[in-house]
């Protein structure tokens, strides 16, 4: 195949894309279809490309820019999970999004966000990707504003935080270029310390806001209320990932050679930990299905930064993986939820429960998805963050820690496994608090996706040779591994024993938080309302301790201030200025008394004076 | 054959006061409009052999052989504009009709006295041509025979009178030293011997003269009551060209190709230039009179070209040479748009006007081009050559001149706006109901000065190649 | 050779004329002022060996100041006694600054120290002026004419219409 067959995933969303906003807005449905025809063929072409390495490289623009795309066994695999998701949420959309507004646009978004996802993925070049990377904010926008009429202060608050994180990242393009002497991704290998370690802090807040880390994340649970839910399932549950994980790696592994015994690397693995840890706390406390599983899309997050923090093998592996799995079980609870939303008519927890009986294959699809992501054994989320906590454990042995970030992240666990038993006992046992007899099961078109995922997600655990051996461990290469293959059964058993206390303590708390409270949807109280917690999550729930918030108010203070400042300067402009100017003319105008002896005396004392310049100057 | 330059106008006043009176007095503002048609067609065609070719024998009877160069023809371009509108004006204007014969005769005799500041070669055909200038300025500001006209004048002729003493004094001094007063001959005398007191004494003298010509401050005093009790006609020759032709022209000439910079000489051109740009804006901004304030914004305008002048660069005299025909071309469109105002409306008071675009539509909105370029808005030519002096003083070092001339800018947009608002925009003041727009004779030199002023701002590129940069042979 | 007393006595005397010439509110004494003034000059003319230049000053101020005066005289009307005694105290007010200007230009131009005294060039001395002026500086001459011209003119315009109830020129 001709090389600049690289374009094809990036221009053929982009041109279908236009496409789809030409189409009318009743003619939704064959908008949806020529949508999905579009990703599939998309999908079929990403993975013809399976196995190869191209280099592309066109003239674009002036000052000697080019237009470099570099297709990597990495990228193809990112690519490839797009392309698979994209098909999968376009597909189900099919059906969700039947009968909204802006269908038109929510498909040319769709798409546009695609190509754009597949340039920045591909691009080799610092200026192309931020190029690409950059372009993604105005669909980010797009994308939210058309949920409901009230949803443009969300989209705003999105793209100030991806903004002013975006902006990071361009100073942090621009010292590296400055610092490489090119722009040419693949020929970038600086060593972490000095002035590299700031461009390096730079990209990672850039990658790191894009993947939905605190403190970039607040912007998500708002989008969950507010916009479209597969675009939920789509950027913040996948495409993000993939893109902000992708890049991270990127940049720790090869743009910057980042090691085990740089100080960045116990910075990355606190701001996992950190990540991991609030987040999740915030999850356990929400009453919305979306709003509970967006706090996971960020909680989850911290296990792939504290694993590629780590910057060992096993800890990038799991990371690595744990970014696929995260992706597979993510965007499929987040179609479960959108399945509850269109069938029951809600997402407050408090108005659904007891669907599991009506809505029997989506309950099931929960019931392993959640699974996946407390880390329950044979699924795929269990073998990914074993990973983790074993490269967590070995790095916190190099910076005398000991299990430290090992304990973040099982608690972390523990919380996850909490809150999920706590959603689905609320949402799909208990007694039904909707009319049962409207509630049906989703149609196929919806279902066939989370089946799918579904599927993928018990495939990757059991099988998880797969995904390791095939797509993963050659993003290292041998070099990095010294032979080690990181398939199979974990490795340490004491692990693998601890993790299942944890499962386990986490149902019996569950149980008594149930029993104690009455129902599934109380199951957390005795922590929300625990002593110490209660005055902190209130604090959290109304917004205290969003950066978002804060930064507003301290913008508000600056402007309050540059206002005051602003009045002054008008003042020396508008009155000031005025009035020193008609004092000098009113001067002027008295001077001129029209008296020609005046001009003459004048005239003459200018000739004393120039004389006296000209003879005395020289 | 440039010498035909001063020869023609001179034969064609002779011819004119031949008996046949009633013929003549019709022919007259035809040959008047003809030599300027002529003299302006002849400016934009450098490569003419008329301008190369030895004098016939016409010629030869003056026995003068002038070179032209680039300075000199963009002179002769605008003397030959800016006198056609003049005629315009005396055409339109109603002041001229009981002497209009004469008046266009002394209008011709004051073009050939400009032709021969341009084309002289030696300080005292300099100075001869100069007086002849000034002489028939001083008729055109009077001939109206009201008080103020006659006090104008009489100022004009008292303060030029200082100059004429000052600018004799130096030759005398100059002749001592030189031997000869050919520009060539006092250029070596100069350099030969820079720092003789008698010749620093004489370009002392010499820069006074020709500041009091050019109303630069302080020696400004007699420019706004000349300019504002002059007739319309005069008006516009005076603040367009002749002011421009006897002082700064002849700045420039001097400066250049006889006296040569020097430091102080810089100092004092940069000192005199910001101040007569800033102390003229300022006063502008506190006149009532449409005239008057149009006089001190002329003030203003020639500070600039002498602050161009003063940056000592090619870049700041091919600015104050643009700035100069630019100036001559929207301060004569002002003067003739106030010369339609004063004399449809009846009144110079810009307090008491109001709304007259209203009624006088052409009028208004090229006095708006006017001011824009006055006040150097791009892309007007006004901007071009501002923006050439702002940047050729920077790029000499001197900062604070250039930011001076950027707050000027400033002022003068402050004055023209309050001017426009005053005059023509806003409500329709009492009285002015019954106004017409002035005829065919003001409309057409408004519109074409209007025309010619987007034209340079638009087509810079291609002027800035063909006129302005052969200028620089000039240092 | 004259002394150089004789020079300055008389040019004291030209300064004193000229003033007078121009303070006195009697056009009539003013014509005699300035006619004395021309005489001075043309002695003065003479004595430095430039008879042609006095021969024009006599002419061109006999003829021509005489036309001009003539007609301003003609022109306007005496001041009453009052209105003159009133011009007399502001005039003394407005030419306070101007003997303190002179004397400060006359100090710059005795501290310039200037030296005059240096001889023309052989060159020049000995040319012959009608020479040089027919010769040498014909522009000029057809200069002079035309500013000859401009003064026609002037005169033609300017005291035309003599019904006219205008007043002279203020000073």
């Amino acid at each position: 195949m001709n090389v600049r067959f690289l374009l094809v995933p990036i221009l053929l969303p982009i041109v279908a894309g236009v496409l789809a906003l030409l189409f009318r807005n009743r003619q939704g449905k064959a908008c949806a279809w020529f949508c999905t025809a579009v990703t599939a063929t998309q999908l079929a072409i990403t993975a013809s490309f399976f196995g190869q390495e191209w280099n592309l490289i066109l003239p674009w623009g002036a000052f000697g820019w080019q237009f470099a795309l570099k297709l990597t066994p990495f990228s193809n695999f990112i690519l490839l999970a797009a392309a698979v998701f994209g098909f999968l949420i376009c597909l189900y959309s099919a059906a969700f999004m039947n009968g909204k507004r802006f269908l038109n646009q929510y498909y040319g978004y769709f798409l546009f966000t695609l190509g754009l996802v597949n340039g920045a993925v591909l691009a080799d070049n610092l200026i192309v990707l931020l190029f690409f990377w950059e372009s993604l904010l105005l669909t980010l926008f797009g994308m939210i504003v058309i949920g409901h009429p009230g949803a443009f202060k969300t989209a705003v608050k999105a793209c100030i935080i991806s903004g002013v994180a975006d902006l990071c990242l361009l100073v942090g393009i621009g010292m590296t270029i400055y610092l490489a002497g090119t722009m040419t991704i693949s020929q970038i290998h600086l060593p972490v310390g000095g002035l590299n370690s700031v461009a390096f802090i730079f990209l990672m807040i850039g990658a790191m806001a894009k993947a939905g880390a605190m403190p970039f994340h607040s912007w998500i649970p708002d989008a969950a209320v507010d916009a479209p839910l597969p675009f939920m399932a789509l950027l913040p549950g996948a495409l993000d990932k993939l893109l902000g994980i992708y890049f991270l790696t990127r940049i720790s592994l090869d743009i910057f050679v980042l090691t085990p015994l740089s100080w960045l690397s116990p910075l990355l693995m606190i701001i996992g930990s950190i990540t991991i840890l609030l987040a999740v706390m915030m999850a356990l406390i929400q009453k919305d299905y979306k709003r509970l599983l967006s706090f996971h899309a960020i909680s989850q997050v911290g296990y792939m930064i504290l694993g590629i923090g780590t910057a060992v093998p096993v800890g990038i592996v799991g990371g690595l993986f744990h970014m696929i799995n995260n992706v597979i079980y993510k965007s499929g609870l987040f179609l479960t939820g959108g399945a509850v939303e269109k069938q029951a008519g809600a997402t407050d927890l408090a108005k659904l429960g007891g669907l599991g009986t009506r809505m029997p294959v989506t309950f099931l699809c929960f019931i392993i998805l959640a699974a996946s992501i407390s880390g329950v054994p044979p699924f795929n989320g269990f073998f990914s963050k074993e990973l983790v906590y074993d490269g967590a454990l070995e790095a916190g042995r190099t910076w005398h820690v000991g299990w430290t970030f090992y304990a973040a992240a099982l608690l972390g666990s523990f919380f996850t496994a909490a809150s999920f038993l706590k959603l689905g006992h609320a949402a799909f046992l208990g007694k039904p608090n909707t009319d049962p007899a409207k509630v049906r099961e989703a149609p196929m078109t919806m279902l066939i996706p989370m089946i799918i995922i579904t599927a993928l997600c018990i495939l990757f655990g059991v099988w998880n040779a797969l995904p390791l051996e095939r797509l993963i461990q050659p993003i290292l290469g041998e070099h990095r591994l010294e032979g080690h293959t990181f398939a199979g059964w974990p490795a340490s058993m004491t692990l693998v024993i601890l993790t299942v206390v944890v499962l386990v303590g986490a149902f019996l708390n569950h149980l008594w938080g149930a029993k104690r409270s009455g129902s599934g949807l109380g199951a957390a109280d005795h922590i929300h309302y625990a002593p110490g917690l209660h005055p902190l999550y209130d604090r959290a729930e109304r917004r205290l301790f969003d950066p978002y918030e804060i930064g507003l108010k301290i913008t508000n203070g600056i402007a309050r201030i540059a206002w005051g400042i602003d009045r002054g300067i008008d003042y020396l402009y508008d009155t000031a200025a005025v009035k020193i100017t008609y004092a000098l003319t009113n001067g002027i105008r008295k001077a001129h008394t029209g008296s020609l002896f005046a001009y003459l005396s004048w005239s003459l004392a200018g000739l004393i004076l120039i004389i006296a310049l000209i003879l005395g100057g020289i | 054959m440039p010498a035909l330059l001063i020869l023609i106008p001179l034969l064609a006043i002779l011819a004119l006061n031949l008996p046949w009176k009633s013929l003549m007095n019709r022919l007259a503002f035809w040959v008047g409009l003809a030599l300027c048609l002529v003299q302006t067609g002849l400016a934009l065609q450098p490569q003419s052999r008329f301008w190369h070719s030895p004098s016939l024998w016409l010629g030869n009877l003056l026995l003068f052989e002038p070179s032209v160069d680039h300075l000199s023809l963009v002179m002769f371009l605008a003397i030959g504009i800016v006198g056609a509108v003049t005629l315009f004006v005396c055409r339109y204007s109603t002041a001229c009709a009981g002497n209009r014969f004469m008046v266009i005769n002394v209008l011709i005799l004051a073009l050939t006295g400009m032709n021969g500041v341009v084309l002289a070669n030696d300080l005292f055909s300099l100075y001869v041509f100069l007086e002849i200038t000034a002489v028939a300025s001083y008729i055109l500001i009077a001939f109206e025979k009201g008080r103020d006209a006659f006090e104008g004048a009489f100022k004009y002729l008292i303060l030029s009178a200082v100059a004429t003493v000052m600018i004799l004094a130096a030759l005398a001094l100059l002749m001592l030293t030189a031997g000869d007063l050919s520009f060539a001959a006092i250029q070596a005398a100069i350099a030969s011997s820079p720092h003789s007191r008698v010749v620093l004494a004489a370009i002392a003298l010499l820069m006074v003269g020709l500041f009091i010509k050019g109303g630069l401050v302080p020696f400004h005093g007699w420019l706004p009551d000349a300019y504002s009790a002059a007739p319309a006609a005069a008006s516009v020759l005076l603040a367009g060209i002749v002011t421009k032709t006897t002082g700064i022209y002849t700045l420039i000439r001097l400066v250049t190709s006889v006296i040569g910079y020097n430091d102080t000489l810089q100092t004092l051109l940069l000192f005199v230039g910001a101040a007569s740009m800033l102390i003229g804006a300022l006063a502008a901004l506190g006149q009532s009179d449409f005239k008057r304030m149009l006089a001190y914004s002329s003030i203003s305008q020639v500070g600039y070209m002498v602050l161009g002048l003063g940056a000592g660069t090619v870049l700041g005299m091919v600015g104050a040479i643009f700035h100069l025909f630019n100036h001559a071309i929207f301060k004569s469109l002002l003067f003739v748009n106030a010369a339609a105002v004063e004399q449809q409306s009846g009144t110079r008071d810009m307090n008491r006007m109001g709304g007259l675009a209203e009624k006088m539509p052409v009028t208004g909105w090229t006095s708006v081009v006017a001011f824009l370029s006055t006040a150097g808005i791009p892309p007007l030519a006004g901007f071009w050559s501002k923006l050439i002096i702002i940047v050729a003083l920077w790029e000499a070092g001197y900062t604070t001149y250039a930011a001076l001339a950027v707050l000027a800018s400033l002022l003068t947009l402050a004055y023209f706006l309050s001017m426009q608002r005053r005059v023509f925009f806003g409500k329709l003041a009492a009285g002015f109901e019954s106004l017409k727009e002035g005829n065919l004779w003001i409309l057409v030199p408004a519109c074409v000065l209007a025309l010619i002023t987007i034209g340079i701002g638009v087509g810079i590129p291609w002027l800035f190649e063909t006129f302005m940069l052969p200028i620089r042979s000039l240092l | 050779m004259t002394s150089p007393l004789l020079f300055v006595a008389l040019l004291m005397l030209l300064l004193l004329a000229g003033v007078w010439t121009v303070m006195t509110l009697n056009l009539l004494k003013s014509a005699i002022g300035l006619a004395i003034t021309s005489v001075l000059l043309t002695l003065l003319l003479f004595l430095l060996d430039a008879p042609l230049a006095g021969v024009f000053e006599l002419s061109v101020c006999a003829g021509l100041i005489t036309v001009v005066f003539i007609s301003a005289i003609s022109l306007t009307k005496p001041l009453t006694g009052p209105e003159a005694s009133e011009r007399d105290r502001s005039r003394v007010k407005r030419f306070f600054f101007l003997p303190i200007l002179i004397a400060g230009a006359a100090w710059v131009l005795y501290a310039l120290g200037l030296r005059l005294d240096s001889p023309l060039p052989p060159a020049i001395a000995e040319m012959d002026v009608r020479q040089v002026l027919w010769n040498v500086r014909r522009l000029d001459l057809v200069g002079q004419i035309l500013i000859i011209l401009a003064g026609v003119f002037g005169v033609v315009i300017l005291f035309k219409d003599r019904s006219d109830k205008k007043e002279a020129p203020k000073s």
